[in-house]
């Protein structure tokens, strides 16, 4: 197992990372956060460009940019970073408890189900504000433990791969089935027309304030589990015997799956890809360990949402290219290299 | 530990007597002295010194299902916003009796019968062939993303540049693409596991993305043409090119019937086939620019229906023996299917019409999951 992952990160340039230490990294990613995030306030769609808001920082007034950068731009960052934070941290807990690198929220039909609920709550009569997070999240909890179960099924767990087109079964089914709802209801359909792409723009911080909450939780839980986690990437039974009740953690885990990501989709809309990306790219940096592996998605996670949403607001200037269309650009390439490594790494 | 799991052959395994039983025999003299097998019709034509089996059981099947298309064909001529009576729309479809009826059975729903028709059988054509050649149930053109990178090229003609390179040439030349992608990209790994069909799903995916980027780059009222293309619909067919697909698809399924023995012998391992004189790579080639180019002109048409691809090769393989490759019945579940998938998006929810390719995804996602989860043993 080591040696697969070894390899896994070989492939991200182990020569620099045995120049820097692992702290060192971190230290050096979280700068490039803080420069992405400085970038996301500087860059728009609209006519407001760096300078202005330069000029603004600097104590000039200019309310337009103001407006835009304290009202719009600023919200938008801060989701994007917990948006990226929550998706990492659930890909790598849904690859661990899985042991399977290609376990991914969005592709194992995690994100479609909570994208379902919330169509179905809305087409039964909810009003959108108010039940889509606890509704998304439930919906996250179902689709997860459909799809694992799935996976349970006669030997479909044991191949990856095979997870995978599970996963992308049922995911395209609950699609359809929410676009189905939305073509019959018309009103379902204004209301979340700009949510269901999957996209970090006109979402608003109460939207954030509103998770925050279950996102707490989460935090705590993950916390608690990063110790019994590691324990279980040993084996069922060396994780009982040092201690930990592996069906317990799991389903745990689960549940912080279905919280993190159902909090994402509630804000964001569902984005796939990103859960894959994450914890493949922070397993190069961090090594086989679950623990350092969860500490390293937390800046890279936010760094590759907001990269993503910086290019999405600029490729097409002036209007906006979903977030999902450039998560699914950088992370299928991601999913094809996986796959086609010699030994599929396990985890 | 091992990782990969083999996925087991199409079918069951059929000695090789049973294939040659299937072989033409050329004289008729020798015929007669042989027995048919039990099963099969001899059919001599003593006149050509030509004689064949004919398996009554695809005879039946596919008799069975060609009759339920003829059924399915007047249904979808009679039901829509104005039901008509099935018997007016027989005189009708011959240009006779009322004017009205006439016009809106020949103008309206004809046109589009042919397009589903065409279009769906298309599809379901080249899902067998593409599953047969991978020896690969979930190998449909649709899953290993040819459709998709169809789609993204005949996106690209209609929002890039002015109706001037027709929509089926762009959409052949990313049908051929994507294929050559999944194809490459899979290289080594083999077609017959599921590490194919995940690269498959990522070459997908990346061309899905780059359809919805051109979908977002352009005036809001082109992405509104556009956007059939996106989920499969046929709403918006492009004039020719249901003209295309049907010379394209009589075409398809000639070849498909001459390529009918290299594809029952192509099910077994290619040192078996070869050894049965069979020229695998050469015939795989054919097999696979056969398959892709059904694809690009049916997706051309309909856009993105994939799953037929999937379900109408499912219903020919359960209907039939295991002794062939059961292309006239796989082509005839598949424009089956599509017709009824159409009619059901047409009518259920009227007047919100949903996109075809919604309606057979709601019908091939539990499919496909049921494929994935049953017991691996208990093949028709």
């Amino acid at each position: 197992m080591k040696d697969a992952v070894t390899s896994l990160s070989s492939a991200m340039g182990s020569a620099s990372r045995r120049r820097y230490a692992p702290r060192t990294w971190m230290l050096i990613l979280l700068t490039a956060l803080v420069a992405v995030s400085v970038v996301s306030l500087l860059i728009g769609a609209g006519e407001v460009g760096p300078r202005r808001v330069l000029g603004l920082l600097q104590g000039a007034s200019d309310s337009e940019a103001q407006f835009i950068v304290w009202e719009l731009r600023a919200p938008r960052t801060l989701i994007g970073i917990v948006v990226g934070i929550a998706l990492g941290v659930a890909g790598a807990l849904l690859q661990a408890i899985s042991r399977n690198p290609l376990a991914e929220p969005g592709l194992l039909g995690v994100s479609a189900g909570a994208a379902f609920a919330v169509a179905l709550a809305l087409v039964l009569g909810a009003s959108a504000a108010t039940l889509r997070i606890s509704v998304a999240q439930l919906g996250a909890l179902i689709g997860c433990v459909c799809v694992l179960s799935v996976a349970r099924f006669r030997g479909v767990g044991n191949d990856p791969v095979r997870l995978v087109l599970a996963g992308a079964a049922f995911s395209g089914l609950l699609g359809s089935l929410t676009s189905l709802m939305l073509l019959y209801d018309q009103r379902a359909a204004d209301e979340i027309r700009f949510w269901v792409v999957g996209s970090l723009a006109g979402r608003r911080l109460d939207d954030l304030v509103a998770v925050l909450p279950s996102l707490l939780v989460a935090a705590i839980a993950v916390v608690i589990m990063a110790r019994p986690l590691a324990a279980l990437a040993l084996g069922e039974r060396a994780a009982s015997g040092l201690g930990h009740h592996p069906t317990l953690i799991r389903w745990v885990a689960v549940g912080c799956v279905a919280l993190l990501v159902g909090a994402a989709t509630a804000i964001a809309g569902p984005i796939a890809f990103v859960g894959l990306v994450v914890p493949f790219v922070a397993r190069a940096f961090a090594g086989p360990d679950i623990r350092r592996t969860l500490w390293f998605c937390l800046p890279i996670g936010p760094l590759i949402v907001l990269m993503a949403d910086i290019i999405s607001r600029v490729a097409v200037a002036p209007s906006e290219l979903p977030l999902g269309v450039l998560t699914a650009l950088c992370g299928a390439p991601v999913l094809i290299a996986v796959v086609r490594a010699k030994r599929l790494p396990m985890l | 530990m091992k990782v990969m799991a083999n996925h087991p052959p199409l079918t069951d395994v059929v000695t090789p007597s049973h294939v040659l039983n299937n072989v033409p025999i050329h004289t008729a003299e020798h015929a007669d002295s042989v027995p048919a097998p039990e099963g099969y019709w001899h059919i001599a034509l003593p006149r050509w010194g030509y004689s064949f089996l004919l398996e009554k059981r695809a005879l039946a099947v596919n008799i069975g299902l060609l009759i339920a298309l003829l059924a399915s064909c007047l249904l979808y001529l009679s039901l829509g916003s104005v039901p008509l009576a099935p018997s007016a729309v027989i005189p009708a479809v011959l240009g006779k009796g009322d004017m009205m009826t006439a016009f809106m059975v020949q103008e309206l729903r004809l046109p589009r019968l042919a397009a589903a028709c065409f279009a769906g059988a298309a599809f379901a054509l080249s899902g067998i062939l593409m599953q047969t050649l991978a020896r690969n149930r979930l190998a449909t053109p649709g899953i290993i993303g040819i459709d998709n990178g169809a789609t993204a090229f005949a996106v690209a003609s209609i929002v890039g540049m002015s109706v001037s390179i027709a929509p089926p040439a762009m959409a052949l030349a990313g049908a051929t693409t994507a294929a050559v992608l999944t194809f490459g990209l899979a290289a080594g790994s083999g077609t017959q596991g599921y590490r194919f069909i995940v690269a498959g799903i990522g070459v997908g995916a990346v061309f899905g993305a780059v359809t919805q980027l051109m979908l977002a780059r352009v005036a809001i009222d082109t992405a509104n043409a556009a956007y059939p293309w996106t989920v499969g619909s046929l709403n918006a067919r492009p004039g020719g090119a249901v003209q295309l697909l049907g010379v394209g698809l009589a075409l398809g399924v000639i070849a498909a019937l001459a390529l009918a023995r290299s594809l029952t012998l192509l099910r077994f391992k290619d040192a078996t086939a070869s050894g049965l004189g069979l020229r695998v790579k050469a015939r795989r080639l054919q097999i696979l620019m056969l398959s892709v180019v059904l694809t690009a002109f049916a997706v051309a048409v309909a856009g993105p229906v994939g799953m037929v691809a999937l379900i109408g090769p499912e219903i020919a393989r359960s209907l039939s023996s295991a002794r062939h490759v059961p292309i006239m019945a796989a082509t005839l579940a598949g424009a089956l299917v599509m017709l009824l998938a159409d009619l059901a998006g047409r009518t259920l929810l009227a007047p919100i019409e949903i996109p075809v390719g919604i309606v057979t995804a709601v019908i091939g996602g539990p499919w496909l999951l049921w494929i994935l989860m049953r017991p691996q043993r208990s093949r028709p």
